[in-house]
């Protein structure tokens, strides 16, 4: 049974890119979204960020971002960045507007606000297919060592829950292993489409 | 035809092997299912059905999904396949299972919607709609079985949503509340509720139903209770159920909250459970509850927020909460602004408040404004016609909000201060729905910000003293007559809002009748809108005495208003005084004539200050009051009666009633807290007060201001900050702390009593930590402080600096030394007066009473804190620099140790002060040199340093002076009087060089100083110095390398100090190459004392060893000794310069005259080495002697060294018979002085030597025997062995005696004949 899987952060950028890339690599069926307004990028500071909108190719926040200071931002990891994300796809999107892209069986959240997020716009939906979909979040910094990480943890909770097949038979203990092994805290919620 | 492929394809579904097959046949029916006829379909469909019992899940899945289009397509084959939902309910695979919920769960929602439409269009149900409600009355009890049964858990997830479904479905939809965001509610289209239902629909019976969700909703809280034993996803899903059922039907939210709140304590017991997501999932509950805007919902606000806490999503929630509040605001601006501008129509005709408006400066209290809107549309619309006070509040309420919440005069250019007075005036304004915003607003400034905000608002105070009677109703603890109901009404009006009208309504109403009940309406309003619907304990202004007027004044401000009018323009309106002017302005032609003027005198009259001489009022008046029916003359003496008459013509009764009001909260106020008064953030008081003086004049004089005498004044301040501290200590909250902090400060800043900075210490110091000491302390210093700025002339200095001690004394006293506070409060107050700088330096140099082991912590906490101000406080830095320099020489080891290892270790290292460190260690250890008085050498070290340091405030050269003085006089006294002693003096140098030695390891390079004054050093200071340089070569390892440049080119005089030196560097290890090459190159060159070879000898090789060699004999035994240990040791690399043998053999190499050696040094120097048995054994001697018997000359002392030989080991002896033999051969009769020493030997070893002996010639063996004579018997004796004598020369016979003289010849030829040899071989 192929599951369907969603990787949501704030942006789009970093974290859900990050597991993005390798589960997709490794073959799984996945999507990766953002929850926030727009899209934020690092600047020159940290009180000027580089905006854009949900939908902005990566490639031309790739050229944007390298004419404005091509140094500082392959130093700060944002060009190499890019450059990954867009060879996995062609623009960040977000996880509000993605009722189009049908349903998910596993959504991976990195982040507390975005678990919130995720389970109060699945809330704001209407349930109608009565599916289920397994919510988890896994807490992970925003930068690109704890991302490295964090994918790589995403990647190893994702072939575990396909692995186990009905996922509600066993998500208590799949969840509290995952824990003990990683010493990681997660949480889960279940909500429906 | 159509029928026979699909029976066809059917059956291929059913029977064939291949499962790819099956499901392509059973698709390609499903599409001729649906487009076949329907009367044929019938038929088809029941073989369909059949397919339930295939073995295959994915057949009986891809079954369901035809029946879930099915239903989707409304088809009334439904009927025919619905029994197979029931039978896959039980499937025994969990994924069919799941679905065949899923699929009844939407037919559920599909047929009941067609039910109610169904009849609500045609009025009749069809049959087979009937029939599958039936069946699905059958599933839903299966589902609900499923719940509680053993079983897979995907079904019972499902099962629950099934129930919340069920539930959503037969509640009544009364609301939209939940879809309050327009995102939402676009994607959402409208639901089945049971509201759809015709009363009189044939089947579904409203009713039985929606009892029925009551009864499903139990189940759902049942899965809670017994959550301990269920899987904790099912938990989850439940409660995410119910959490969409609150939020979709508000009916149930109270019991769902409740459910949830009991439930959230028992989730710890759940084991096996991951109960973090359980918890997660209640925090996701109420933080959606957060976000609905329905009433019921936000009333709980607080209990959701108070649990979010607890959960630590507080964060979450006020971010939830800011969103909210955007968004009601937003529809509610919308909303206003039609209402506003109806209403601005009707305030307009108010002259007085349209008058009140144009006057109105940018400046003043929006809250005020809103309140002036509140009372004058209160009164247009009620006044005249409110014969019950009890209509007052409610229905009034949102009125009052719809005019007064856009404040006219809001714009503009308003400082921060005035925009957030004017803030808080627009949510007050909002009444009831503003209260939340209000104090989240209100929660979030900063402490400082709200103080401001207080103080900005304090210019708005009536300058009317109001009784104090008000204050002792408010439970403080002012004694006060209550038993006066018109007092307790006139209180209670104030202070608790819609109470006072229950007090109003159950006052002798026929006296106070409509007037009454417009004074309490007003009184209500103002207050209503204000503090009292908040929590009180919550709000944290009104821990604020002063504070406590500012909502409260809102009900006369125009008399405020007034005030500040006579205050900026007291020339041109000379008749406006703060208590004329009310009257003043309420002359204006706005009158309600038919009420008759009757003010409420007696409210205002009825002052009961105790302890002050305005009593002016007594009860009496009350009574008359109440009796007489508002007889305002015989109430009031005449100045009271002057007002009337000054107000009553043309003023409407509201105003009136309003003004003493207005009194009896500025006297409040006053007595309240009268520090307020006296401060100069109220300048506007003091003219204000002589303009309501001058005015009293010809005005009625109203009690105005209570001048409280200074004891009064004093006892009131000190009043106040004990409340608001004692609260301070008890209060758990933070933003009342801040708030407390910032008042606590202002009041500091006012008080100049002693005991109160004390009690305030004790306080602060108690709990220092978690109460947020620090904070308030640091709080009132920098207030102090902003005003000793302000105003240099000003006691606040003086207070400062007393407090700053105290705090920091009882800091000392009451914390374990470990404890940081000390340092960070003097490292962050904003002034050090030289007092704490004088602590300071007590701390680190004296020894506090008690000698326990608590001195030394507080000395490394005093140096501690020494050392953060010297990195953090520039303007002190020297100041505490010669603290920390002062301790660096301080008699007591261990306070010296610690200041030394601060100095060296940190403060060295900063580069700013390390110029002045250095200029003072290098001053002492000079001053140890010369052994000058160290008193003296530490001023003068003092003013070089802050000559260094550069400018220095004068404050701090008065504290380093007395530093310099005191510590150092009583050491100093002893020292000098016993100065004789060298131990003494020893230590006294000691000590003042520990500090440059400490530097040195540092920085190498000084030690050239040591060496340059080396020379001229007493011995006890060499002595110092020589323990000094041995810890710190020690220290230095490896580092040594600076120090070459001092070797190679050492000052005269330094010569023990280098080898000391270089004997360290050497020590243990060995010798660097580059130190070797140096102290070669300084002996080759400039010191040709060998000594300083010693330490690296054991670098040298052989070829190295052996030209120096001279030298080294030469040198004291004692360090000859130490340099063959060092050749003997060599290095680890290379091995010993020389062996034990080539040692031996070098030392009889020396040549006395050749080395300008005496040979007594080189006889001592052999000596010392047979002293050595381990090292120069009797094989080394052997090996030696051999080597050396060979050699031609023999050297001078071989001889010797055999006979010592043979004297230290006697077995030696036949080796020692063999050398002599060899000496013989050689003719060591031809060497005169290894002569004397053969013989001597051969005597001392004799008989063994009788052998060698009789080797000699002749004549020698006669010259030996005339030498030795006591030889010659035993020779003979020995000789005469028949063994012996055969061999023996004939000559040699006869010479013994032992033959005749006739065989002489023979000897002599043999004899003649060695003597030609002996020159050959030499």
């Amino acid at each position: 049974m192929k599951l369907r899987h969603a990787m949501v952060c704030s942006s789009n950028q970093n974290r859900s890119m990050e597991a993005h890339w390798l589960l997709k690599r490794e073959g799984f069926d996945v999507a990766s979204y953002g929850t926030g307004q727009h899209v934020k990028l690092p600047g020159p500071s940290l009180r000027e960020p580089n905006v854009y909108d949900f939908g902005t190719p990566y490639k031309q926040m790739f050229d944007d971002l390298r004419r404005k200071d091509p140094e500082l931002y392959r130093r700060n990891g944002i060009l190499p960045m890019l450059k990954r994300n867009l060879s996995v796809k062609t623009a960040p999107q977000r996880w509000q507007e993605n009722a189009a892209d049908g349903t998910f069986d596993v959504v991976l959240t990195f982040e507390e606000k975005v678990f919130d997020m995720v389970l109060e716009d699945l809330h704001n939906r209407k349930h109608v297919l009565l599916k289920p979909v397994l919510v988890i979040n896994l807490e992970v910094k925003d930068n690109h060592e704890e991302a490295a990480i964090g994918g790589r943890l995403a990647l190893q909770l994702c072939q575990e829950i396909e692995a186990a097949g009905n996922w509600e038979e066993c998500v208590d203990d799949l969840i509290m292993n995952f824990e003990r092994q990683n010493h990681r805290k997660l949480v889960y919620s279940i909500s429906y489409y | 035809m159509a029928r026979d492929q699909a029976l066809s394809l059917l059956a291929a579904a059913n029977n064939h092997g291949d499962l790819a097959v099956k499901l392509s046949s059973l698709k390609q029916a499903k599409d001729i299912l649906f487009s076949v006829e329907p009367s044929q379909a019938a038929e088809l469909f029941s073989y369909l059905a059949e397919l339930q019992s295939s073995p295959e899940p994915l057949v009986r899945k891809y079954l369901l999904e035809v029946i879930d289009d099915a239903g989707a397509k409304g088809s009334e084959h439904l009927v025919i396949l619905f029994p197979v939902l029931l039978t896959f309910l039980k499937d025994n695979n969990p994924i069919v299972a799941t679905q065949s919920i899923i699929t009844g769960t939407k037919i559920f929602s599909s047929v009941l919607e067609e039910l109610a439409l169904q009849f609500q269009r045609r009025g009749i149900v069809q049959r087979w709609l009937e029939e599958l409600w039936t069946g699905l009355i059958k599933f839903r009890d299966a589902v609900l079985g499923i719940i509680f049964e053993a079983g897979p858990i995907g079904p019972k997830l499902l099962s629950i949503k099934f129930l919340e479904t069920f539930i959503l479905c037969f509640t009544l939809d009364s609301t939209e509340f939940d879809m309050c965001n327009p995102e939402v509610i676009a994607r959402q289209g409208s639901m089945f509720n049971v509201s759809w239902i015709a009363d009189s629909h044939p089947i579904l019976n409203p009713h039985a139903l929606m009892s029925d969700a009551n009864r499903h909703l139990e189940i759902l809280l049942e899965i809670l209770l017994s959550a301990s034993k269920l899987p904790g996803c099912m938990t989850i899903t439940a409660v995410n159920s119910l959490v969409a059922i609150a939020r979709k039907r508000p009916v149930y939210y109270k019991t769902v909250l409740k459910a949830l709140l009991d439930f959230s304590p028992s989730i710890e017991m759940a084991k096996g459970r991951h109960t973090v997501s359980i918890q997660y999932s209640l925090r996701t509950a109420f933080l959606g509850f957060l976000r609905c805007t329905h009433p019921i919902m936000t009333e709980s606000r607080e209990k959701l927020l108070k649990e979010l806490r607890a959960m630590n999503a507080g964060d979450a929630a006020d971010q939830v909460i800011r969103q909210m509040d955007k968004i009601m605001r937003n529809n509610e601006r919308a909303s206003r602004e039609l209402q506003f501008s109806k209403d601005d129509q009707l305030s307009s005709q108010l002259h007085i408040s349209g008058e009140l408006t144009k006057k109105r400066t940018a400046q003043l209290d929006n809250e005020n404004q809103n309140n002036i809107f509140e009372a004058s549309s209160k009164k247009s619309r009620h006044g005249p016609h409110n014969s019950k006070t009890t209509t007052a509040s409610d229905a009034k309420q949102d009125h009052v909000n719809g005019i007064s919440a856009k404040p006219p005069v809001l714009d503009g250019d308003l400082t921060p201060v005035e925009q957030m007075i004017a803030m808080i005036g627009a949510l007050i304004a909002e009444g009831e729905r503003g209260v939340e915003s209000l104090e989240i607003l209100i929660s979030n400034i900063h402490a400082d910000l709200l103080a401001d905000i207080v103080i900005t608002n304090m210019k708005h105070l009536p300058k009317n003293p109001p009784p104090l009677t008000r204050y002792g109703n408010l439970s403080l603890n002012h004694p006060s007559d209550t038993s006066d109901p018109a007092q307790v009404v006139g209180s209670n009006g104030f202070a608790t809002s819609t109470q006072s009208l229950d007090h109003l309504a159950q006052l002798p109403a026929s006296s106070l009748s409509t007037t009454s009940g417009a004074v309490s309406d007003t009184f209500a309003t103002a207050n209503l809108s204000t503090d009292s619907k908040r929590d009180p304990r919550r709000d944290p202004r009104r821990l604020d005495p002063r504070r406590l007027v500012a909502p409260t004044d809102m009900s006369q401000t125009y008399v405020v208003e007034e005030n500040v009018g006579t205050v900026q323009h007291p020339t041109v309106e000379p008749d406006f005084n703060p208590v004329s002017s009310s009257s003043v302005l309420l002359s204006a032609p706005q009158s309600v004539p038919e009420f008759a003027p009757q003010p409420l005198p007696t409210i205002e009259t009825d002052i009961n200050l105790p302890d002050s001489p305005m009593t002016i009022e007594v009860d009496e008046p009350i009574q008359k009051y109440e009796v007489h029916d508002f007889d305002a003359n015989v109430i009031t003496p005449d100045k009271d009666a002057n007002n009337y008459l000054h107000l009553s013509p043309s003023s409407g009764k509201e105003e009136d009633v309003v003004s003493p009001a207005s009194m009896d909260l500025a006297m409040l106020d006053e007595a309240y807290s009268p520090s307020s008064e006296a401060s100069d953030e109220l300048p506007p008081d003091i003219p204000n007060v002589e303009a309501s003086e001058s005015a009293s004049a010809e005005l009625p004089v109203l009690p105005l201001y209570i001048e409280l005498d200074e004891d009064h004044q004093i006892r009131a301040r000190r009043l106040a900050l004990e409340r608001i501290i004692n609260k301070y200590q008890n209060s758990q909250r933070t933003d009342i702390k801040q708030t407390q902090i910032a008042l606590v400060a202002r009041l500091f800043a006012q008080i100049d009593v002693s005991d109160v900075i004390e009690m305030a210490q004790k306080l602060i110091i108690s709990d220092y930590e978690e109460q947020k000491g620090h904070e308030l302390v640091l709080h009132i210093l920098y207030h102090l402080h902003s005003l000793v700025i302000s105003d240099s002339a000003s006691s606040a200095a003086a207070v400062y600096e007393n407090f700053l001690l105290g705090v920091a004394k009882s800091l000392l006293v009451d914390l374990p030394a470990s404890n940081k506070s000390f340092s960070r409060l003097l490292g962050e107050v904003p002034n050090i007066p030289d007092s704490v700088l004088g602590m300071l330096d007590d701390m680190c140099t004296k020894s506090h009473s008690g000698a326990d082991g608590r001195d030394g912590d507080r000395v490394t906490q005093g140096l501690g804190a020494v050392w953060s101000l010297i990195l953090s406080r520039p303007f002190i830095r020297q100041a505490c620099l010669d603290i920390a320099l002062k301790c660096t020489v301080h008699p007591k080891d261990d306070i010296q140790a610690k200041a030394i290892r601060l100095v060296s270790n940190k403060l060295y290292a900063v580069s700013y002060i390390s110029n002045s460190i250095e200029q003072f260690a290098k001053n002492m250890f000079l001053s140890a040199v010369d052994q000058h008085s160290s008193d003296a050498l530490l001023s003068e070290s003092a003013i070089s340093d802050r000559r260094i340091g550069g400018q220095v405030e004068g404050a701090e050269t008065s504290t380093s002076g007395s530093q310099v003085s005191e510590p150092e006089i009583s050491p100093d006294e002893t020292m000098k009087g016993v100065l004789d002693d060298s131990s003494n003096i020893f230590s006294q140098a000691h000590r003042h060089m520990s500090l440059f030695f400490a530097l040195c390891a540092k920085k190498p390079v000084l030690l050239q100083l040591v060496f340059d004054s080396y020379t001229r050093s007493s011995k006890a200071v060499k002595q110092a110095v020589h323990r000094h340089i041995t810890v710190l070569m020690r220290a230095l390892g490896s580092s040594y390398s600076d120090l070459l440049h001092i070797i190679s080119n050492p000052p005269q005089g330094s010569e023990d100090l280098l080898t000391q030196v270089l004997h360290l560097l050497s020590e243990g290890r060995a010798p660097p190459t580059d130190l070797v090459v140096t102290v070669k190159h300084l002996y080759e060159t400039r010191l040709k004392d060998a000594t300083i070879l010693i330490p690296i000898l054991s670098a040298f090789s052989r070829d190295e060893v052996l030209p120096i060699f001279p030298r080294l004999v030469q040198l004291p035994l004692p360090k000859f000794q130490m340099a063959l240990a060092h050749i003997l040791q060599g290095s680890a690399h290379t091995g010993p310069a020389l062996t034990p043998v080539e040692v031996l053999v070098a030392i009889h190499d020396i040549s006395p005259e050749r080395d300008s050696l005496p040979l007594k040094k080189i006889t001592d120097t052999c000596s010392a080495c047979f002293e050595q048995r381990t090292v120069f054994t009797q094989q080394v001697l052997a090996k030696a002697l051999n080597q050396m018997v060979d050699r031609t000359p023999l050297p001078l002392l071989f001889m010797r060294t055999v006979i010592q030989a043979i004297d230290a080991f006697p077995s030696l002896v036949d080796f020692v018979m063999d050398i002599l033999s060899k000496l013989v051969n050689r003719q060591v009769w031809r060497m005169p002085k290894q002569w004397v020493g053969f013989l001597k030997c051969i005597s001392q070893t004799q008989p063994h030597s009788f052998k060698v002996l009789l080797q000699l010639p002749s004549p020698q063996l006669e010259s030996a025997l005339s030498k030795y004579p006591n030889l010659r018997g035993p020779l003979a004796a020995y000789t005469n062995q028949s063994s012996i004598k055969t061999s023996v020369p004939r000559t040699t016979l006869v010479l013994l005696g032992l033959a005749s003289e006739t065989q002489m010849q023979q000897p002599h030829a043999v004899s003649s004949l060695h003597a030609s040899d002996g020159p050959t071989s030499t």
